[in-house]
């Protein structure tokens, strides 16, 4: 069969509907992305030239103790800072999106609504909210914990060295816990009545029945969850820079990666800015989340099959 | 013994009283069906029997023990579910094994029975697979299978077969009548098919908007219905119904003028009737004939012809726009637009009073007492 | 007779579920009802008795005052607006062509470009920060709200590609089918067929845009941060930085902050949750 074959016409549409979108999004994003990556390569000359160093900044980062004493604190920071999220946040999360989807449940909109109201506040809303409930010159929460006794395990919280990350933590906690609530509960939503029946009539308590039936079947979204917090935690800045500055203090007992990259790529006080070391944090980060996210997907979403319901 | 016994149960959401009282006998061993349309209260009822609901007023029953207040595992049922409802990430072994694990059973005893039941039900090849990996038919088995394995006192099943295909759906009917052979179990089964209700049921419970309407066996059910809705509801095609008036009461039958101004008998009792009554005549599809004269006839057109070959259906107008379908032989050579002249016997017509309630049917001369002939004229 | 009345119990356990909900609602509610009851109070008052409503002895709008006299919060909201409005705008219009154009047509490279842009949903923007500051200096843009616009844009794409596909997926194929049949050109069949049944869709994603941008503290603060570009969370952030020590403005303030977001929240409270919850972002 020799048919010609009209030539196709070359498919402007397609270059229209991508064009506009794909230009901004590879302009503004890929492309820095991927130059922040190449800039972590080089070194910025007291002229302001660029000279390729290789991965000498890396290894200033990680090994040189000027560099590393900050790197090795605000990851350790960060990582103590996700463990609480994962702890607290996401265990309240769950406990409260289970109560949320239990049959029948009056009010279910209102708990639901304003439960998750902080969430869509401003984390530099929330920072100065809670720094001043905090506050022993305000003394709110110090009244309040004397009136249930505890009065003496006051403390000014965010200015210990001891204490200031892990209510700064808790402060996030707070604000976020509303988002694994939200999707665990639509999570729960999913399951069919029928599963639950069934289990009902195999003679499963309600526990038994969340441990065994409910559980698995929202492990995928948990797995979501987790990365979701693991990410956004690592790339938290907001909280710690309002209430404590880019000093993250006391003694940088609060400084993330977030805030750490502020500081290198702008400079903070007697601290020099520097676009090069900055991109290098920058793309340590990158290979945090990178990490992060690999491991979520070939060990956890690859084992966790998705079950369809 | 696993009597099922349902004592004035009523059930309502809020306000909305949803089941009216329902009085069920069920004897160990039966296979109970609960028919009726969609949305008359069969899976509630159902649910209500399992404990998944709470029973809102009135007794049950299972094996003489109160259960009203008893969770479902303690009442000794076990359910399958229409979507079959299988633990999606459990394969099929856990699935049948979950209750009895619950239960706390030891693993060799769990193994035995798992083994067992799916050997009866022919899934043992299946054990290892998860239920997305299994057809529509194999997931109802191992439904089944799940229901098997804890040796309940009562089967609850919830259309079952309503998600399988046609050719599926036969096979099953007769695996699950076959399987009640077996097992002896007390089994009550709800569908809104009234061929699987006929085919299945030692007893038929015809549900209608939260009450029952008639409890019998199916061929009470099909030869004396006692209400117009369950004449309509049990055989395929449906009745044929008839607007009519009382026209004459005679010893052992009426005559009835049709709404189309034929004359015709009825041999029924005659006992509740006046003259001039408004009634329903109702006569079923099989029980018309278009060749022999079977006494009572009615001339209608034929409107559409249906051949499937064995047996061809006619679809009927009478004079009066009434719609009526026949049965005949798959022979016949009557055409569309023909006006034809249908006979039927006396003694097959149902007489439905202007409340729906029928009329109960007899054989030509079971004849009132002369006395109770003298009151009825002496009322005309 | 009976010991375990189902209904008893079941009381119980919503008593229970209640008590449970009722305190995480009052933990989430109380330190936001604190300052704003306290926005409206004297400083004395707020001092002596901070859980106390504002009574007419102790009401006093004085922090409103000062802030509105002291900062420019209408042109700090005004900005906010502009950014948000235009971005959100943009992500959708441009979100919902790329994903008509990935779902829709096969060619070479579509496979890449779904990638690419599925991992902008979890490699956050922010770090690339170095290399925008270059680029939005080499365009000139650094300290103007274009230059938040362009960035917000490109963060918001990957959510809304991901989200629009997958109710473009659900648009039935006879739809466009009947239109092609029709002659109907492909741009045309976009707007005037897609776009319109995908709408919902799109007011799902209009928020999930609009909450990250109105209280993003890090873009602002780095590609502009001077006088007249602020948005409101820089704003509220460099004034109160600056008044710490004056309690009455730095409450009013956050309650400024915080009403026109309850509003909104409020009024979109519906919407939203419907969006977190209908499974669109999983
Ligand atoms: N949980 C419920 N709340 C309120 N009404 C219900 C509930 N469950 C069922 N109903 C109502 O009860 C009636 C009977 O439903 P059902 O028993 O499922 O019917 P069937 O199984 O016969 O089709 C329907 O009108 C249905 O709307
Ligand atoms: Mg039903």
């Amino acid at each position: 069969m020799t048919t010609i074959r009209a030539k196709k016409a070359f498919p402007w549409h397609i270059v229209f509907f991508l064009g506009p979108g794909l230009l901004i999004y590879l302009t503004v994003s890929v492309y820095p992305l991927l130059d922040t990556l190449r800039l972590s390569l080089y070194n910025e000359e007291m002229n302001g030239d660029l000279t390729f160093t290789g991965l000498s900044n890396f290894s200033k980062l990680l090994f040189d103790v000027v560099w590393s004493d900050p790197f090795w604190n605000a990851t350790w920071n960060n990582l103590k800072f996700f463990v609480v999220h994962m702890l607290v946040q996401n265990p309240i999360g769950l406990l409260l999106a289970v109560l949320l989807s239990s049959p029948k449940l009056r009010m279910r909109n209102s708990y639901r609504t304003l439960i998750f109201l902080p969430t869509m506040l401003s984390v530099v809303i929330v920072g100065f909210v809670w720094q001043l409930l905090l506050s022993p010159l305000w003394g709110i929460t110090e009244n309040l914990m004397w009136d249930i006794g505890l009065g003496n395990y006051f403390d000014a919280w965010l200015g210990k060295e001891s204490s200031a990350l892990f209510t700064l933590s808790l402060i996030s906690v707070w604000q976020f816990v509303g988002l694994p609530m939200m999707l665990i509960y639509a999570a729960l939503l999913g399951i069919p009545d029928e599963l639950i029946d069934a289990s009902v009539v195999d003679g499963s308590s309600a526990w038994q029945t969340f441990y065994h039936i409910k559980l698995p079947l929202i492990m995928p979204t948990i797995g979501m969850v987790s990365i979701l917090t693991f990410v956004a935690n690592f790339n938290a800045f907001e909280l710690i820079y309002t209430v404590k500055g880019a000093l993250a203090g006391p003694n940088f007992a609060t400084d993330i990666m977030g805030t750490l990259f502020y500081r290198t790529f702008f400079g903070f006080q007697l601290q020099q800015g520097s676009l090069t070391m900055g991109a290098a944090v920058a793309t340590l980060m990158f290979l945090v989340i990178l990490v992060g996210v690999a491991l979520y997907l070939f060990l956890f979403q690859r084992r966790v099959q998705r079950f369809a319901l | 013994m696993a009597d099922v016994k349902l004592n004035n149960i009523k059930k309502s959401y809020g306000n909305v009283n949803i089941l009216h009282g329902i009085d069920l006998d069920i004897k160990h061993g039966e296979f109970v069906v609960l028919v009726g349309a969609s949305g008359c209260g069969k899976s509630t009822l159902l649910r209500l029997i399992a404990g998944l609901d709470e029973i809102t007023e009135g007794e049950l029953q299972i094996g003489s023990e109160l259960v009203n207040d008893l969770p479902p595992a303690k009442r000794g049922v076990a359910m399958v579910f229409q979507s079959y409802a299988l633990y999606p990430h459990m394969n099929v072994l856990k699935n049948m094994s979950y209750g009895l694990k619950i239960a706390g059973k030891d693993k060799a005893f769990i193994r035995k029975k798992v083994q067992q039941a799916a050997k009866t039900l022919h899934i043992d090849h299946l054990l290892e697979r998860l239920p997305r990996e299994l057809s529509g038919g194999q997931r109802q088995r191992v439904a089944i299978g799940r229901a098997i394995v804890r040796d309940p006192k009562v089967f609850l099943f919830d259309e079952p077969l309503s998600n399988l295909d046609a050719a599926l759906r036969v096979q099953t009917r007769v695996e699950i009548g076959k399987l009640h052979q077996e097992l002896g179990a007390t089994i009550i089964y709800v569908t809104h098919d009234q061929t699987e209700a006929m085919t299945l049921g030692d007893k038929i419970v015809v549900m209608n908007q939260g009450r029952v309407e008639q409890c019998g066996t199916p061929l009470e059910l099909y030869q004396h219905p006692i209400t117009e809705f369950v004449a309509g509801f049990i055989g395929s095609p449906k009745m044929n119904f008839i607007a009519a008036k009382v026209q004459s009461i005679e010893a052992d039958h009426l005559v009835l003028r049709l709404s189309n101004g034929a004359i015709t008998k009825a041999f029924v009792d005659v006992t509740s009737c006046n003259l001039d009554d408004d009634v329903t005549l109702g006569i079923r599809p099989e029980n018309l004939s278009e060749d022999s004269d079977l006494g009572e006839r009615i001339s209608a057109s034929v409107s559409l012809v249906e051949q499937l070959g064995e047996a061809s259906y006619l679809y009927l107008t009478l004079s009066d726009a009434t719609e009526m379908v026949m049965r005949t032989s798959g022979e016949s050579t009557t055409t569309i637009g023909e006006t034809i002249d249908i006979s039927f016997n006396a003694e097959s017509a149902h007489v439905f009073n202007a409340d729906g309630l029928a009329l109960k049917r007899h054989r030509a001369g079971n004849t009132k007492s002369p006395a109770e002939l003298a009151r009825l004229k002496a009322i005309a | 007779m009976n010991f375990a009345l189902p209904m008893k119990h079941n009381r119980g356990k919503a008593l229970v579920t209640h008590a449970v909900l009722m305190t995480y609602t009052l933990i989430a509610l109380f330190p936001i009802f604190v300052v704003i009851i306290n926005s409206f109070k004297t400083r004395k008052a707020i001092f002596n008795d901070p859980l106390a409503l504002p009574t007419p002895e102790t009401f006093s709008l004085v922090g409103f005052e000062e802030v509105l006299l002291r900062s420019e919060f209408g042109l700090f909201f005004s900005n906010s607006l502009i950014v948000s409005v235009v971005s959100i705008f943009f992500v959708l219009l441009f979100g919902a062509m790329i994903a008509w154009a990935l779902t829709e047509y096969s060619f070479k490279g579509n496979m890449l470009i779904g990638i690419l842009v599925a991992m902008g949903i979890m490699i956050p923007i922010r770090l690339g920060t170095v290399s925008i500051l270059d680029l939005m200096s080499s365009l000139h843009l650094v300290n103007t709200l274009w230059a938040l616009i362009l960035v917000y844009i490109a963060q918001g794409l990957p959510l809304a590609v991901y989200i629009l596909s997958e109710f473009i997926k659900q648009v039935p194929k006879e739809l466009k089918e009947a239109a092609r049949c029709d002659g109907v050109g492909e741009i045309k069949i976009f707007f005037t067929i897609i776009v319109p049944l995908i709408r919902p869709a799109m007011a799902t994603v209009a928020v999930f845009t609009m909450i990250p941008i109105w209280n993003d503290l890090w873009f602002p603060l780095i590609l502009a941060p001077s006088d007249g570009n602020q948005t409101i969370t820089l704003g509220v952030q460099q004034f109160i930085g600056q008044y710490v020590t004056d309690w009455n403005s730095v409450l009013a303030s956050l309650t400024l902050a915080i009403v026109p977001v309850l509003i909104l929240y409020i009024i979109f409270s519906r919407q939203l949750i419907r969006g977190l919850t209908s499974g669109a972002v999983k």
